[in-house]
C-alpha cells in the first residue's frame, strides 16, 4: 500500500512545528509504521538537532532531488527508535533551490518507502511553504492560544483549502492556569474563530526544552505531558480517531482546590 | 488563584482572552477584505474588456476602487461612456 505525506506547517515560526513533527513521527514509528520526517528549511535546518542526529548527516534532501545520491543514502536511522528516518535540509542552499515539481516527484518516492511521511515546513507563506505543501496528501496545522499565531494559522488555512487540502488542529503550549484564569484563549475559542477540525491539545512543557538539550524524542520521556499528548495525536492519525482529545487540566494543588471549592478561579 | 480572589473582592476586570478572542475575529475579518493590487489590475483589465464590447468608454478616466468602512466593502467602479457600440455582436 502506498504512503501517505503530511505537511505540518503554521505559518508563524517558533509554535512548535519541529517538536510536534519530531514527536508524532516518533510515536508512529514506535507503533510500527515505517516513518520519514523531512526537514523542510532548506538553509536553517533544525530537525536534525531536536531528533539529536545531528552528527550522522552525509546526504540531505537537496542532494537527493539533484541525483547526487540515493534516497536510502540520505534517510537517517534512527538507532533508538525503529523504522524511524530523518531526511535533513541541506543547510548551504537558499530555499529556491528546489521547486514544488522536485518535491511532487520526491513525494512520490517516499511514499513506496514509508508508510508515513511528515514535512516539517519553514515558517512563513513563500517558497518554502510552497515546497513544504507540493506533495502533501493532508496537512497538521499547529498553533499556540496567542492572537499572532491564530491570525497566521487562519492565512495558511486558507492557503490549504485552496490546494484542496482540509487540515487538522493542534494547539500547542496551552497553559491551563491562565486559560482557568480566562487571561488565555482557550482551544474553544481557537477552533470557533478558525473552523476546523481540532485533532489534539497539547501543554505547555518544559521537558521540550529537555528533550531538545538531549537530543532525545520527547516522546521518549516518560512523565512529559506534551510527549504524552503528541503520542495521542499520533493514535489518533494512526486510525484511532476515537480516542477523546484530553484538555490539559490545571494542576491541582490544594490551595487551587480549596479556591475551587469557594468558587474563585 | 489569589488574583482570582482579588477580582471577586474588587469586582471583576474583563478577562484578557475575550478581548483577545475579538480583536482576532476582527483582524480575520480585515485580513480577508485586503486585495491586492495585481487582483485588482485584472479585475479592471477584465471589466474594461467586457464593457468595450458594448461601448465605447474613456479608459484613461476609469476608476476601480474598494470603498471600505467598519461593517461593508464596496467596489465601486466609474467609467465615462463616449457612446455604445453599433454593431452587433456576432454568435
Amino acid at each position: 500500500m502506498e504512503g501517505k505525506i503530511f505537511v505540518i506547517t503554521s505559518g508563524k515560526g517558533g509554535v512548535g512545528k519541529t517538536t510536534a513533527t519530531s514527536s508524532i513521527g516518533a510515536a508512529l514509528a514506535m507503533a510500527g509504521k515505517r516513518v520519514a520526517v523531512v526537514d523542510m528549511d532548506i538553509g536553517l535546518r533544525n530537525l536534525d538537532v531536536v531528533m539529536g542526529l545531528e552528527n550522522r548527516i552525509v546526504f540531505n534532501i537537496v542532494d537527493v532531488v539533484q541525483g547526487k545520491c540515493k534516497l536510502s543514502q540520505a534517510a537517517i536511522k534512527d538507532r533508538r527508535i525503529n523504522n524511524l528516518f530523518l531526511i535533513p535540509a541541506s543547510q548551504s542552499d537558499n530555499k529556491d533551490i528546489l521547486k514544488p515539481e522536485d518535491m511532487v516527484s520526491l513525494g512520490k518516492r517516499l511514499k513506496k518507502e514509508f508508510d508515513i511521511v511528515f514535512m516539517d515546513c519553514p515558517a512563513g507563506i513563500e517558497r518554502g511553504f510552497e515546497n513544504a505543501v507540493a506533495a502533501a496528501d493532508e496537512a497538521l496545522v499547529i498553533c499556540t492560544p496567542e492572537v499572532s499565531s491564530v491570525r497566521d494559522a487562519d492565512r495558511i488555512i486558507g492557503l490549504l483549502y485552496a490546494r484542496s487540502i482540509t487540515p487538522q488542529l493542534i494547539v500547542n503550549r496551552i497553559n491551563p492556569a491562565m486559560t482557568a484564569k480566562g487571561d488565555m484563549l482557550s482551544h474553544e475559542d481557537v477552533t470557533d474563530v478558525l473552523s476546523i477540525d481540532l485533532l489534539g491539545l497539547v501543554e505547555a512543557d518544559d521537558n521540550v526544552i529537555v528533550a531538545s538539550n538531549l537530543g532525545k524524542p520527547l516522546v521518549m520521556i516518560d512523565d512529559s505531558k506534551a510527549g504524552q499528548a503528541f503520542k495521542r495525536i499520533a493514535m489518533r492519525l494512526d486510525g484511532h480517531v476515537d480516542l477523546p482529545i484530553q484538555v490539559p487540566q490545571n494542576g491541582s494543588s490544594l490551595w487551587r482546590k480549596i479556591g475551587n471549592k469557594l468558587g474563585f478561579k | 488563584m489569589l488574583d482570582g480572589i482579588i477580582k471577586k473582592l474588587f469586582g471583576n476586570k474583563k478577562n484578557s482572552s475575550a478581548t483577545a478572542k475579538n480583536r482576532l475575529k476582527f483582524a480575520l475579518i480585515y485580513d480577508k477584505l485586503e486585495i491586492s493590487d495585481e487582483i485588482l489590475k485584472n479585475l479592471q483589465h477584465d471589466i474594461v474588456e467586457v464593457i468595450s464590447r458594448y461601448f465605447e468608454i474613456d479608459k484613461d478616466a476609469l476608476q476601480l476602487n474598494i470603498n471600505k468602512s467598519r461593517d461593508l466593502s464596496a467596489l465601486t467602479f466609474n467609467t465615462p461612456i463616449l457612446s455604445a457600440k453599433e454593431k452587433k455582436r456576432t454568435s
